[in-house]
């Protein structure tokens, strides 16, 4: 029952993104100017870049990406449209379909931005497998994360900047079990060198998925 | 740098390791442990002050609420 | 003088263990380490200090959730002040290990797994006051900052003690093992470091308590200048 309902929504989701296309398309535009920058900034020097300065910076630029594209799923919503939404699901729903969407939308746009990051910047990942592990890792955390700050930051006044002080500290733990899982990947070391950190990464997820379903009928009242 | 340990197991070593030994033995270490104290007696008597002070507000507070009341 | 009554059993343990700790912390005898020195002694003040912290900010985030289920902005202050008296410690327990870094380590900063992980604590409960600031309704603040405060804790906190021990770390303690077993506790240094937890912990509470009744106080004056 619930299940159903949380699908109904994400398709929702998906369908308002593919009809204001102008959204998806900011992003991916954003994606690639900002990948563009690196590849120019960083071919200046002429010289190769280290595969550990080409994993972090791919992060970086995947963490900003996240931050303006699931901030998006709570500030920008109308009232009346909240509203609405409000009388007619449960909470838990709701926050559920989000993660959910902002995590299918975190993925797409973290692969296109892997692929287009291998075709600017070369390919020096060994273990292709395990960084895509770390791929889907880091889609499922920054939604999670994010969109449960992005519910947060959407109540107090000056939402833009507040996304980026509330969820930068709660995501840098994260952020750096992710460098560690996709160096590896990229040093092509063996797989169960990163078994730590991926448990770890999951076991976090698991603790903000669950808060959040717990903490959002809170947030929700206040409409 | 690693932080290693000190075998205590090793006595002689034990007592090259520099410590304030000089100090104590002049009597000096007395010297840091009164002003310290002194410091730590100054702020609990300011604390002590405010504590009080907000005693009394609280108290004023409750007997003017509880004539508006009457 | 009415300071030294019943209620106030547990300020005056406070300053008497301090005292003790401020005392006996430099007179008793330690274990003689090299490159530490005397300095070890400054488990009394470093260490203790983030123990404390760290209790203070499980107080607010208990009364975070207390707000959550009654709405009583009473409650709320409480969360929000133990919240600042977390910061507090925090920066002190910061800058006494900056110090101490700065005479064992030979830096005043290392890049050190537990110091960028308290540094993340730090900003995390520097981004609830700016939180804070930013809402103006009392209710909607106070429920707004909850639900953060308790979110910020569940993702980072347990994280913030756990990735220290995955990795090497200068801190005794780190690369695997838990706890002190760089320098085990002597059973000396544990008479004073006890002792020491416990009382820095009863000032940070006595402290937040009158900053607590003072925030009360000027509640109750608003509404009756309103009225």
């Amino acid at each position: 029952m619930i299940l159903k309902e949380i699908w109904t929504l994400v398709k929702k989701e998906i369908l308002i993104e593919l009809r204001m296309k102008y959204a998806l398309s900011g992003m991916i535009l954003y994606l690639v100017s900002s990948i563009f920058l690196g590849y120019i900034t960083f071919s200046l020097g002429r010289a190769q870049i280290n595969p550990l300065t080409w994993n972090v910076l791919f992060w970086i630029i995947m963490l900003f990406v996240a931050t303006n594209s699931i901030a998006k799923s709570f500030i920008q919503e109308s009232k009346e449209r909240l509203l609405y939404f409000y009388t007619i699901a449960d909470p838990q729903s709701i926050i559920m379909s989000k993660i959910l969407f902002n995590c299918i939308l975190m993925l797409f746009l973290v692969i296109s931005g892997f692929i287009i990051y291998i075709i600017l910047m070369g390919n020096p990942v060994e273990d292709v497998g395990l960084f895509i592990l770390s791929l889907l890792l880091g889609s499922l955390g920054f939604s999670t994360t994010f969109t449960m700050i992005s519910s947060i930051a959407s109540k107090a006044s000056n939402s833009g900047t507040l996304m980026a002080i509330l969820g930068f500290p709660i995501i840098i733990p994260m952020l750096l079990l992710l460098i560690k899982i996709s160096k590896n990947a990229i040093e092509g070391l063996d797989r169960s060198s990163a078994n730590d950190e991926i448990i770890t990464l999951v076991a976090i997820i698991i603790i903000a998925i669950s808060t959040s379903i717990l903490l959002f009928p809170y947030l929700w009242r206040s409409n | 740098m690693v932080f290693v340990p000190c075998s205590l197991a090793q006595n002689e070593e034990n007592t090259k390791v520099e410590m304030a030994d000089n100090m104590r033995a002049e009597g000096k270490i007395y010297v840091v442990v009164l002003v310290v104290t002194i410091v730590f007696t100054g702020l609990t008597i300011y604390a002590i002050n405010t504590e009080r002070r907000l005693t009394k507000l609280e108290k004023e507070m409750r007997s003017l609420k509880s004539e508006e009341d009457s | 003088m009415q300071f030294f009554s019943r209620k106030n059993w547990w300020k005056i343990l406070g300053v008497l263990l301090i005292y003790y700790v401020l005392i006996y912390g430099f007179l008793i005898e330690v274990p003689r380490l090299s490159i530490l020195n005397e300095t070890i002694r400054n488990l009394f003040f470093h260490v203790a200090l983030w123990f404390a912290m760290f209790i203070l900010l499980i107080v607010s985030v208990v009364y975070s959730v207390k707000y959550l289920k009654n709405s009583d902005l009473n409650v709320d202050i409480i969360a929000s002040e133990f919240a600042t008296a977390g910061i507090v410690f925090g920066v002190m327990g910061i800058s006494t290990g900056s110090i101490w870094a700065r005479f064992t380590w030979g830096d005043w900063w290392v890049n050190d797994p537990k110091l960028n992980a308290t540094t993340i604590a730090l900003l995390i409960y520097l981004a609830y006051f700016v939180l804070r600031s930013s809402i103006e309704d009392n209710h909607q603040k106070g429920r707004i900052s909850a639900v953060y405060n308790i979110f910020a804790f569940a993702a980072a906190v347990p994280l913030i003690f756990i990735l220290p021990r995955l990795t090497d770390s200068l801190h005794p303690g780190s690369g695997g093992n838990p706890g002190f077993s760089a320098y085990d506790l002597d059973n000396n240094l544990r008479k004073v470091f006890y002792p020491a937890v416990v009382g820095w912990s009863l000032i940070g509470v006595w402290f937040t308590t009158m900053r607590i009744r003072i925030k009360k106080l000027k509640m109750i004056t608003e509404e009756h200048h309103l009225n």
